[in-house]
């Protein structure tokens, strides 16, 4: 009876586990380059469904690359002025030097999540995401949970985020 | 009578203009027929294989890496100089005969900063210096250049590594080894 009750609780752990682990997720992000059939510098959604990581623009089809084809994830961090060219030629514009104060505190934070993968002729890929602040690190242990095998060193990601923030912040 | 002589002037006037813009157009044609059939076979065009960057013993970001690869692949097909623009790891490279492969080493970077560069306008500038090598299957080093590529003003600081891969593409397509023909010659220099 007792056997009986462990295998009955261990096989819903498992299910549920299996179903966490197969949950579609998914974020908003920031296509700088690379990733295949999307254009550069647009915004849309990364989303990780089954075995495929997806980015689809907005009011666009959805570009896909098989999960198992990622062969290293990267994260870092970087900081932004905000506003892109509109906000840039304001800032220009704006007299008795005001535009540069204003550069001081229109700035943001952001993830960038830089991915290594192989196409159909095993040629290499690469493709860098900018996301929100702390969304790099929900996608990579995403696409590690499903079996994304990172080959770096971890301690590089964390090295590679601070030397970059700390030039960010001089 | 006096029309029809009008009528014959005019025509031969039409004529002497149209020889005339034609015959140079003509001989620019023989002229590349020539060059591009000089030993009685057409000129070879050399496909190129782009490797991953090696940041040497510098501390470059990862996705700096990636985006001069990627800026790479993207600008040298732009430049149409090479017959096909291969991935490192492609195995359809190992098919092509005349193929040559691009190795980037950074030799310098000097990271900036956006912020610092919108505040101080001469300041927080993004640097970065490569050497370029385009080396045949063999390991002969054909052309050799340093590039330099940078972001001072405008843009993120990943702009910096698309201005430095144009200037590669714009290196090689100013070498001869892009076009058609044997690479011989050691190209050394900086751009």
């Amino acid at each position: 009876m007792v056997a009986l009750i462990c295998c009955g609780l261990t096989a819903a752990a498992q299910n549920s586990i299996q179903q966490k682990t197969s949950k579609a997720f998914s974020t908003r992000a920031t296509h700088l380059l690379g990733f295949a059939n999307t254009k550069s510098d647009c915004s849309g959604t990364l989303s990780i469904e089954d075995d495929s990581l997806q980015f689809q623009q907005t009011g666009k089809p959805g570009a896909k690359v098989k999960i198992a084809s990622v062969g290293d994830v990267f994260l870092g961090a970087e900081s932004k002025q905000v506003g892109g060219l509109p906000m840039t030629l304001g800032k220009t514009a704006a007299p008795f030097g005001g535009g540069r104060v204003v550069s001081l505190f229109a700035h943001k934070k952001y993830d960038t999540l830089t991915l290594e993968y192989v196409d159909a002729d095993e040629g290499i890929h690469g493709a860098i995401f900018q996301l929100t602040k702390g969304q790099g690190e929900v996608v990579r242990n995403e696409l590690i949970a499903r079996g994304v095998a990172i080959s770096s060193h971890p301690g590089q990601l964390t090295k590679e985020s601070a030397t970059e923030a700390r030039h960010e912040t001089k | 009578m006096k029309p029809s002589k009008c009528n014959l002037s005019i025509a031969c006037m039409i004529a002497l203009v149209a020889i005339i813009l034609t015959l140079p157009g003509q001989l620019a044609g023989q002229t590349e027929a020539a060059k591009s059939y000089s030993n009685g076979t057409p000129a070879t065009r050399w496909s190129v294989q782009v490797d991953r960057v090696d940041p040497g013993t510098l501390e470059l970001a990862y996705s700096f890496q990636i985006a001069i690869y990627e800026n790479l692949i993207e600008k040298l097909k732009k430049t149409k100089q090479f017959q096909q623009v291969f991935r490192d790891g492609d195995l359809k490279a190992s098919e092509v005969p005349n193929l040559l492969m691009l190795k980037t080493t950074v030799e310098k970077y000097t990271p900036g900063s956006e912020t610092r560069r919108a505040v101080t306008t001469v300041s927080g500038a993004t640097k970065l210096t490569v050497r370029s090598q385009l080396l045949t299957r063999e390991g002969e080093v054909v052309l050799e250049r340093t590039v330099n590529g940078d972001v001072r003003f405008f843009g993120s600081n990943l702009r910096a590594t698309q201005n430095l891969a144009r200037n590669i593409a714009k290196t090689i397509k100013q070498s001869p080894v892009s076009g058609s023909g044997q690479p011989t010659a050691v190209l050394t220099g900086q751009l």
